[in-house]
């Protein structure tokens, strides 16, 4: 027999009550932990995102800033075009180390399948220096690299012909693979600049610049010195790491508010367990007058009662970190349609640390609910419990 | 003799406030047990049996009066030091037996250990053998006859070695032949030296006594 074992029993003697109370807990405590690791998550994926990306700089047409910078970095149209001629501007601009042109296109087929199209050239070799190539960048006319997954889904070989999709009468050839990159870049396929402007009728366009600096701890004056030169009112100019920072401030609010809700559900649960036991404690006051006269004090009467609180809390806690490990996936998926930007990898990282940090938290709410009943059962004087009907 | 003086009650007065009424169940209560002796309690329902009995088990203070158990006064100690008296000099048995529910026998035999920290295992046995229920050592108390429990809550009232044991109307709830094997387990427990007081209304257990004390309105009958 322990203090453990007989709080244990007390807590399983209503199981219905408990499990009703419990629930409570945990539906709180899987909120917070699914916050928690979507926070941490959420976090590693835009750094992550950030890397991958190569540019520090984004150039883009003037009207539609961040959409653009969003949809440039995931792939997508829109109707705004930059002169090519901008490009040897930014490109003689103080601190850019690089400035690769891109044009890029989406196609939508009938059946919702997107397919994206960037016209490129070797620049962008000097931006995405992780790039790990299988063959060569597209160079003759008829080229194509593909991105690691839409080689997959086309289903092509190196140095096959195959009609590119969407764009009824044109062929391509594959000359190179793409190493997968964790990435939107696995979804594109790339072609010459120039085929890409003739193919979508934008000779001497672009839909975006990606620029590198010589030192990315110059980014402030460059991005003043891209604004300031002659075309900077046709352009927009996007430092990336900015673009992250507001995406994340964004999110972060979001976060605070449902993290508040988690709180306030936190709190909720808390004293509906509280109650469970102020209840527990008044239909087992008996047995309490009973414990009294064969010896135990007021001390062991609070530790029983309060432990029976903890457990409930605890129990709840594991119950709920359970049910948001299990969600994860579900929640991921509902997330990304959501978010304003969602990086490439996973969203939800349930760490150990957080989980941890979850069942402290499920305990400690135990502990402070447990205090009122603990305290009213210790308070009970023996001959008033035992005469008690 | 008075150093075989166990309880000595004097003056034990206990009012009960109902309201703007006053009840006074004890008034000025005066005797001495010696060690070792069995004692009934007896007297018509209100007569302050009960209240007596929690006073003389620490369970409650007197309004006014003194207690003192084996020559310590009771007298402004604090609920741990009452505890304390509890755990140590006085076994506790009730008319509803006031077992555990959740707890088998044996658990329920060694609750008060739980409380005193104190190793008991092999004197559990020996009292579990004694009120006869070693082969119901892991059953529930809801699996048990009234008798048995009541043999239960006896050998627990005896697991931290009392004084004295004291039992409130023990046999209320029982049959005449439990009832019966309880006063049986009570003059075995006397032989052994050991002072029971028991308040009853069971004229058989009553008569079984050395020594009777009868209340009347909270006062003791000469
Ligand atoms: N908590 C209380 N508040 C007010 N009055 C009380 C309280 N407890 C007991 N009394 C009163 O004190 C008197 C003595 O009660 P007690 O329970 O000691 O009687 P008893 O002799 O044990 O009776 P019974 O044989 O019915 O058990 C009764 O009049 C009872 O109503
Ligand atoms: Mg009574």
């Amino acid at each position: 027999m322990s203090f453990i074992k007989l709080s244990l029993q007390n807590m399983l003697r209503r199981k219905l009550r408990t499990s009703v109370t419990l629930t409570g807990v945990a539906v709180a405590v899987a909120a917070l932990f699914s916050l928690l690791a979507f926070q941490r998550g959420y976090q590693t994926g835009m750094r992550d995102e950030l890397d991958r990306l190569g540019a520090h700089v984004l150039v883009v047409p003037k009207g539609c800033p961040y959409d653009a910078a969003s949809t440039a970095l995931h792939g997508a149209s829109w109707p705004c075009y930059l002169k090519y001629a901008y490009l040897e501007q930014v490109r003689k601009t103080r601190g850019v180390s690089v400035a690769a042109p891109v044009f890029m296109n989406a196609l939508y087929e009938a059946n919702g399948n997107q397919t994206v199209y960037l016209g490129i050239n070797d620049d962008i070799r000097m931006v995405k220096r992780a790039w790990s190539i299988e063959g060569s960048l597209p160079v003759k006319t008829g080229d194509i690299l593909l991105g690691a997954a839409a080689a997959k889904s086309l289903h092509v070989q190196r140095g096959q012909e195959f009609d590119l999709p969407g764009l009824e009468g044109a062929k391509g050839r594959v000359c190179g693979l793409l190493a997968t990159t964790q990435g939107a870049d696995d979804n594109f396929l790339y072609m010459p600049l120039a085929d890409a402007q003739r193919l979508f009728n934008r000779q001497g366009q672009l839909t975006h610049i990606l620029v590198r600096l010589q030192d990315p701890n110059s980014l402030e004056d460059v991005v003043g010195a891209l604004r300031a030169c002659e075309a900077g009112m046709d352009m927009n100019i996007v430092p990336l790491t900015h673009l992250f920072r507001t995406i994340q401030s964004m999110v972060n609010s979001t976060r605070l508010l449902l993290g508040c809700i988690a709180l306030v559900a936190l709190l909720v649960a808390g004293a509906g367990v509280s109650n469970t036991v102020l209840m527990a404690v008044t239909e087992r006051t008996r047995e309490i007058g009973v414990m009294r006269s064969v010896g135990a004090s007021m001390g062991d009467i609070f530790r029983l009662i309060w432990m029976e609180t903890v457990q409930i809390c605890l129990l709840g806690g594991v119950v709920g970190v359970a049910v948001a490990l299990v969600g994860a996936q579900s929640l991921e998926g509902w997330l990304r349609n959501r978010l304003p930007f969602a990086p490439t990898g996973t969203l939800i990282h349930p760490e150990v640390s957080i989980m941890v940090a979850c069942l402290a938290g499920a305990a400690l709410l135990g502990s402070l609910a447990g205090l009122l009943p603990a305290w009213r059962a210790s308070r009970l004087s023996p001959v008033e419990a035992i005469r008690a009907t | 003799m008075a150093d075989s003086i166990l309880v000595s009650a004097q003056g034990l007065t206990k009012v009960y406030n109902r309201g703007t009424e006053e009840v006074r169940a004890l008034d000025g209560v005066t005797f001495d047990l010696q060690r070792g002796e069995f004692t009934a309690v007896v007297g018509v329902s209100g007569a302050g049996k009960t209240t007596l009995l929690h006073l003389l088990g620490c369970m409650d203070t007197p309004t006014s009066g003194e207690l003192l158990i084996d020559g310590q006064s009771t007298r402004g100690l604090s609920d741990s030091a009452l505890t304390r008296m509890r755990r140590e000099q006085v076994g506790f048995v009730f008319q509803h037996f006031g077992l555990l529910p959740t707890l088998t026998v044996m658990e329920n035999l060694t609750l008060p250990t739980l409380f005193s920290k104190k190793e008991a295992k092999a004197y559990a046995n020996e009292l579990l053998e004694r009120v006869g229920l070693t082969h119901r050592r892991n059953h529930l108390p809801n699996q048990l006859s009234g008798g048995e429990m009541q043999r239960v809550a006896i050998a627990r009232a005896l697991i931290n070695r009392p004084q004295v044991l004291l039992a409130d109307e023990p046999t209320g709830n029982l049959d005449s032949a439990n009832g019966e094997a309880i006063l049986q387990l009570f003059h075995q427990l006397h032989r052994d030296g050991l002072t029971i007081i028991v308040v009853t209304h069971n004229p058989i257990l009553a008569n079984a006594t050395q020594r009777q004390l009868v209340l009347h309105d909270g006062r003791l009958v000469p």
